[in-house]
């Protein structure tokens, strides 16, 4: 995908800053440093050497020294007036200062002493820089974990060690595990431990607070996490469902990991691979009031019937009347 | 000079020519001398260009200025302040560029993600070499989407404009139209909400943005509000959502739900009575709907002692599965 104008235009404003800072820096440096490849900042410095002032005469536009060039070395020789560092917007302030203050108030208590000092002197950093803009926005993450266990969590993540977990899944079984902790990913809702699980052989995410106990193993860690895993993603080997659905119920198509979305005037039909029956079941029960057909129709049957014993129940405890 | 000039080339010619005017650059004199706009088919081509690459720059942090002329007053001009332009003198060690970069990564919104990997770009220059990632060791904070209404929101409280949308009310599920001076955005507990004067009813008020309905307006001036001093947005939110706090009694069957028994609260009170052999939980919940999926799922391992309402919305969704199985021809017998 091409990249966006304003993304790009910041960069060649910032190379520019950048390059006024660093004389002589070498392109791989300047492409670590904006997380770009080298042949984009060839590309960039292209542009720069090519704009200017109007006139556009070679004293008018901004210059690099070309034999520095020639040795991979970006050294300025004319910035047209453009050394200044760009200030923050509004709305980029707040996107930086409200994440860092986020992190400070709900992750703070659980990060090392020298940890929690970066992450003050940083938002001090920011927050001098930007002034109150950033009060507009106020985020809280939610790190509901038994402590204890969160503790253990940070100590094998910080020693490279092997965790052993009791942990319950969401289709009601607890299961004793080793695993690779790789990371804590916290959100506003949960918070997950993204782990390589020895027991079962593969990537996992465990929410935090189904972790029922947790303790540090002597086994260092083996396995090294594969690129950010954040989100649940069935694999290809899973069973196929077929969900039609009216169009209220939309949500569905937008929030799940859909193979497939075909709109049509009353609604839409989505293809899910689908790893357990419980949460297939869960996810029917749901969206019950808008099903319109699911395939296998098994999986109805299954629903069906899982509710019908659960009114049962509440019939024998005189819970409900059986006036359904 | 090619005749499509990429916009970013366009717009950077722009900056570089308003940053060194000498006092101010008339739209003509952008337009004959500015690369880029030469080229533009007509004088309202030229003034759409201009109009759009103007407010991008603004957005982007770029001060351009509107310089009236002293002598004539049509004479209008632009330039770009450069004092204004310039980020305040700073320093960010590598280990500080770090957090950062984790910090850029914390949105999962669209709108939020961009402005915040742009920060990052701009920072990056006065950031030392090498930047260092994993400064938090195994730390990777995300925060869910808010959805379409999370920008022209953040713009709105940012300028103090207020602003106007279509609101579902969560207790009745009414539908009305709101004008709200926007004081603050929270994320909290899954939701996003907004806080503000609902100008209609002369009062602060909590609004979450999933039920905002179709898009939010601004209206009227910016700067047309303060936030009063004693303003505490986050205490308007814990109170709203504490109002809806509640405790859930359970009944559980052995060894069953063991999600819900890592939630459940010891209580002073005594519980209901539940099926023989079965376990009896209090566990506290906010989101009586979120719950009562929850415990659907659980089917006939757990059922809702009390509160009744909470049993009411089960016990529908149940009977709701059950429809939709006859509906589809399935049986549910056996």
């Amino acid at each position: 995908m091409a990249e966006r104008t304003p993304e790009r235009l910041v960069r060649l404003l910032g190379l520019v800053a950048y390059l006024d800072r660093h004389p002589g820096a070498p392109v791989e440096q300047v492409a670590e440093q904006f997380g770009v490849s080298p042949v984009q900042v060839l590309k960039d410095v292209d542009t720069l050497w090519m704009s200017g002032t109007p006139g556009y005469f070679p004293d008018d536009l901004i210059d690099f020294d070309a034999d520095s060039l020639d040795s991979g070395v970006l050294r300025l020789t004319q910035s047209r007036g453009m050394a200044r560092a760009l200030r923050l917007g509004t709305r980029e302030a707040v996107a930086l200062v409200a994440a860092l203050r986020a992190l400070d108030a709900s992750v703070g208590e659980a990060l090392e002493p020298a940890e929690r000092r970066l992450l003050a002197s940083t938002l001090e950093a920011l927050t001098a820089a930007t002034g109150e803009a950033a009060a507009t926005v106020d985020v809280r993450l939610s790190l509901e974990a038994d402590p204890e266990v969160l503790a253990t969590v940070r100590a094998a993540l910080r020693d490279g060690r092997r965790l052993h977990l009791r942990y319950v899944d969401a289709a009601d079984r607890t299961t004793e595990r080793e695993v690779d902790p790789w990371q804590v990913v916290t959100g506003d809702e949960r918070s997950y431990l993204s782990a390589w699980c020895h027991t079962s052989g593969g990537e996992r995410l465990f929410r935090l607070d189904r972790i029922l106990a947790a303790g540090v193993q002597d086994e260092a860690v083996t396995t090294t996490p594969a690129p950010v895993a954040t989100t649940y993603r069935p694999a290809s080997q899973h069973p196929r469902v077929r969900l039609s659905l009216e169009g209220r119920a939309r949500w569905a198509a937008e929030q799940l990991p859909t193979e497939r979305v075909v709109d049509d005037p009353d609604g839409f039909t989505m293809d899910l691979r689908v790893a357990t029956s419980a949460w297939l079941r869960a996810l029917v029960l749901r969206l019950a009031p808008f099903v319109r057909d699911v395939q296998p129709d098994e999986v109805a049957r299954d629903a069906g019937r899982a509710a019908a014993r659960a009114l049962a129940v509440y019939r024998s405890l005189g819970l409900v009347r059986d006036d359904a | 000079m090619s005749e499509s000039l990429p916009a970013a080339e366009r717009l950077l010619n722009l900056v570089i020519a308003l940053v060194n005017t000498t006092g101010k650059m008339t739209k003509e004199q952008i337009r004959t001398s500015v690369a880029g706009y030469d080229r533009a088919p007509s004088t309202e081509a030229f003034e759409r260009m201009f109009e759009r690459d103007k407010e991008t720059l603004r957005e982007l942090g770029v001060p351009v200025v509107t310089v009236t002329g002293a002598a004539h007053a049509d004479e209008q001009g632009y330039r770009v302040d450069p004092d204004a332009y310039e980020l305040p003198p700073m320093q960010l060690s590598a280990a500080q560029l770090g957090i950062l970069a984790l910090a850029a990564e914390f949105w999962s919104d669209q709108v939020l993600q961009v402005d915040a990997s742009r920060a990052l770009t701009k920072l990056r220059v006065v950031g030392a070499r090498p930047p260092e990632g994993e400064q938090l060791l195994g730390l990777a904070p995300r925060v869910h989407p808010a959805g379409p209404a999370l920008g022209p929101l953040l713009d709105a409280a940012a300028a103090r404009q207020a602003v106007r949308f279509t609101y579902r009310a969560a207790s009745t599920g009414e539908v009305r139209d709101r004008t709200v001076e926007p004081w603050r955005l929270l994320a909290s507990r899954g939701g996003w909400y907004l806080v503000g004067l609902d100008r209609g009813r002369g009062a602060p008020r909590v609004f979450r943005l999933s039920r905002i309905v179709g898009s939010v307006t601004s209206v009227g001036d910016k700067n047309a509000f303060a936030v009063p001093p004693d303003a505490d947005a986050r205490a308007l939110l814990d109170s709203a959502q504490e109002a809806e706090a509640r405790t859930a009694w359970l009944g559980v069957a052995p060894e069953r739900a063991g999600a819900l028994r890592a939630r459940a609260r010891p209580s002073t009170e005594s519980p209901p009575t539940a099926p023989e052999g079965w376990d009896v939980l209090a566990v506290p919940y906010t989101r009586a709907s979120d719950l009562a999926d929850e415990i659907a799922a659980y089917t006939d391992a757990v059922v809702v002692l009390d509160p009744p309402e909470l049993r009411e919305s089960v016990v529908r969704r149940l009977r709701e599965a059950v429809a939709m199985a006859r509906r589809l021809g399935v049986t549910t017998d056996g």
